[in-house]
């Protein structure tokens, strides 16, 4: 049985997993809480990609995965599709949200204010080395305003389009039951506006950001003005059997508009919401849901285009999936270079033969 | 009467991974792909415990058909035991209790990446191929809700132009692996990266063949008895590779598709794609008592 000898199989893959798990060593539930805790913007980011809210098993992802972002995507996405599910909440609606921080780059003040919010936006970026040297970090803490801000904010849509700078879209009331998902149907173009907002909701941050940044450079037509980024919990609220409408919990969202005054007579918005803390993916992915509209296809800001690329598991999937033997293909195009390449040396017999 | 005594016990996942819903999907597509061969059908496509690319299209086509009286073969450029095929036939085996098998003739399923077993597969075997690109227009069109209208359309004319511009350039038609091909007159699919050596097996095969492609979310089928014809046009034959010649160097066998080995001396040997085949000639060479079955090929030459 030499012949079977020659390539490792089963015993080689068990082994390469055994080193990789080795970099991580043992894994306990007070590593996952560490993560848990030290990590919320990660978890965060890595909640939104994987339409998953379960801040313990993305930590437990991260643990087991040592950080690689795109592997604890694939487990928590993977999880996610054996368990059941059992209903789908209210809406969420965007004055109802408990808002952290919300602010607008449109107009220097805006109704409710502008709440800045937990931000590093205005922070400088120079490492606290003293940890390092044994001195711990500890943040100053925070001195509550004398007033505190609204728990909940008005749309700023809402205003514009009561001044009539935002056409006010009728919709269809749609039953919550009957809104498409993604996650249960394929994504198929003209997408549906839920699978196209959907899309956006677990793409890839990187791959948006990528993507919007060219639409922002000038790949795409429409220049965004950020017209409202917000951060709140949303109530998750659910139905009793018994009828009765409760909160089972909150959980952290992200939402972005952006505007372009180029149009006809109105604001056109795009429009960007995540799960999670995570203002530069909405943004970006607003910018692009900004541009989509009327695109050329096979540009970057092409509905078609961007959704497809920004697919963090189907990306990250295919491209490491070349690292797996391919001598059957290549042998097969290497059948033909080489025939073709005898034939221009000796295109003579060729004819002759024929 | 208690809570435990009306539920189930709790388990970590279904059988065979999937949950019912996305298993009644999959079915449902898989008999529309049956109904209207070679036509694309998209699907949900959930994910598994394996990276997109990796299979996960195969996987979830076979993880619906598995019960535990199957025996299922896995199969990575012909191989049994190459890295991928073994991690997933253990990931089947561990969610269904079905058999495995490393023997084309014993297997009632198999999920394959680029290749179709030598041995003639029978009525009562299903082939699942593991499909990368569905889409046989996307090197004209990449767009995949033009190139679906294409297809509606019948409009392969800029398949055929592509065909004739690799012959005007190149002296020959250039396509390697996953060689277009018309199913039942009507529906042009790429049968996945299976060498052309392959492809002529599909036809009017006894056996059912599903392709599924788990990243780009569709499937589509090639029933039993079903014309699948590679394009060509009616003075340039279709030529599949010329390893007809070729001899294994270690199990001896000739006229099968082979792997080529580059060796230190500037040269190369081959071995015999099929893996498990050359296993069981070998088997044969020493004596032992392991049957094989009729080959699609006979001595390097495709049987009618």
């Amino acid at each position: 049985m030499a012949y079977v000898a020659t390539r490792g199989g089963e015993r080689a893959i068990d082994q390469a997993e055994r080193l990789y798990r080795s970099l991580m060593g043992d894994i306990d539930a007070q590593r996952v809480a560490e993560i848990e805790a030290a990590l919320p913007l990660l978890i965060d980011r890595l909640m939104g990609e994987s339409s998953l809210y379960a801040p313990e098993l993305a930590a437990l992802a991260l643990a087991q995965s040592g950080g690689d972002l795109y592997e604890a995507i694939l487990l928590m996405r993977a999880w996610r599709t054996t368990q059941p599910r059992l209903q789908v909440a209210e809406p969420v609606q965007q004055g109802q949200t408990f808002t952290h921080r919300r602010i607008s780059a449109a107009f220097k003040d805006i109704p409710g204010g502008q709440i800045l919010g937990p931000t590093l936006d205005y922070s400088h970026r120079l490492l606290e080395t003293g940890v390092l040297g044994g001195a711990p970090y500890r943040p100053d803490p925070v001195e509550p305003a004398a007033r505190p801000a609204p728990a909940r904010h008005p749309s700023l849509a809402e205003w514009q389009k009561a001044q009539g700078l935002v056409h006010d879209v009728q919709t269809e009331p749609v039953d919550k039951d009957k809104i498409p998902d993604l996650t249960r149907e394929p994504l198929l173009f003209p997408a549906k506006r839920a699978h196209s907002l959907q899309s956006l909701a677990r793409a890839d941050t990187g791959g948006v950001l990528a993507l919007g940044y060219s639409a922002m450079r000038g790949y795409g037509n429409a220049h965004p003005t950020v017209n409202e980024l917000r951060l709140s919990e949303a109530d998750l609220r659910v139905r009793h059997p018994r009828g009765t409408v409760f909160s089972a919990g909150r959980v952290r969202t992200s939402q972005a508009e952006v505007v372009t005054t180029k149009g006809k007579g109105a604001l056109q918005v795009g429009f960007c919401a995540t799960f999670g803390w995570n203002e530069m993916k909405c943004i970006a992915g607003a910018t692009l849901d900004l541009n989509a509209p009327g695109a050329a296809k096979n540009s970057p800001v092409n509905e078609e285009f961007f959704l497809y690329h920004t697919e963090p598991v189907e990306a990250s999937g295919f491209c490491i999936h070349f690292k797996l033997p391919h001598y059957v293909t290549f042998q097969s195009a290497l059948d033909n270079l080489r025939a073709a390449k005898a034939k221009a040396e000796a295109p003579a017999k060729e004819e002759a033969d024929a | 009467m208690s809570l435990t005594g009306l539920t189930r016990p709790w388990k970590d996942f279904s059988y065979g991974f999937l949950d019912a819903s996305a298993k009644r999907e999959l079915r449902r597509k898989m008999l529309k792909a049956v109904a209207v061969p070679g036509c694309q059908m998209p699907y949900a496509s959930r994910e598994v415990p394996i990276a997109r690319g990796w299979g996960t299209g195969g996987l979830q086509v076979t993880c619906t058909l598995l019960n535990p009286g199957h025996t299922v073969k896995v199969i990575d450029q012909g191989a049994d035991d190459s890295v991928n095929a073994a991690s997933i036939r253990r990931f089947l085996t561990r969610v269904s209790g079905a058999r495995s098998t490393w023997d084309t003739l014993e297997a009632s399923l198999i999920q394959s990446r680029h290749r179709v077993p030598e041995e003639i597969l029978r009525e009562d075997q299903i082939l699942i191929l593991q499909v990368p690109n569905p889409e046989p227009l996307r090197p004209v069109e990449p767009n995949m809700s033009v190139a679906r209208q294409m297809h509606a359309d019948a409009d392969y004319g800029r398949m055929w132009l592509q065909l004739y511009e690799q012959i005007v350039r190149s002296g020959r038609v250039m396509f390697g692996a996953a060689y277009p091909s018309l199913v039942h007159g009507r529906y042009v699919m790429t049968p996945s990266p299976i060498p052309r050596w392959d492809v002529p097996k599909l036809n009017m095969a006894r056996h059912l063949t599903i392709l599924s492609a788990g990243r780009e979310k569709r499937l589509y089928a090639v029933p039993p008895y079903t014309r699948v014809e590679p394009l060509v046009f009616d003075d340039v034959p279709y030529k599949v590779e010329e390893h007809g010649h070729l001899t294994c160097y270690r199990s001896g066998l000739k006229g099968f598709f082979m792997n080529e080995i580059p060796q230190e001396d500037g040269g190369a040997l081959h071995e015999v794609s099929d893996s498990h085949l050359g296993i069981k000639a070998i088997r044969q060479g020493d004596g032992e008592d392991v049957a094989t079955g009729d080959t699609w090929y006979t001595n390097g030459e495709m049987g009618q």
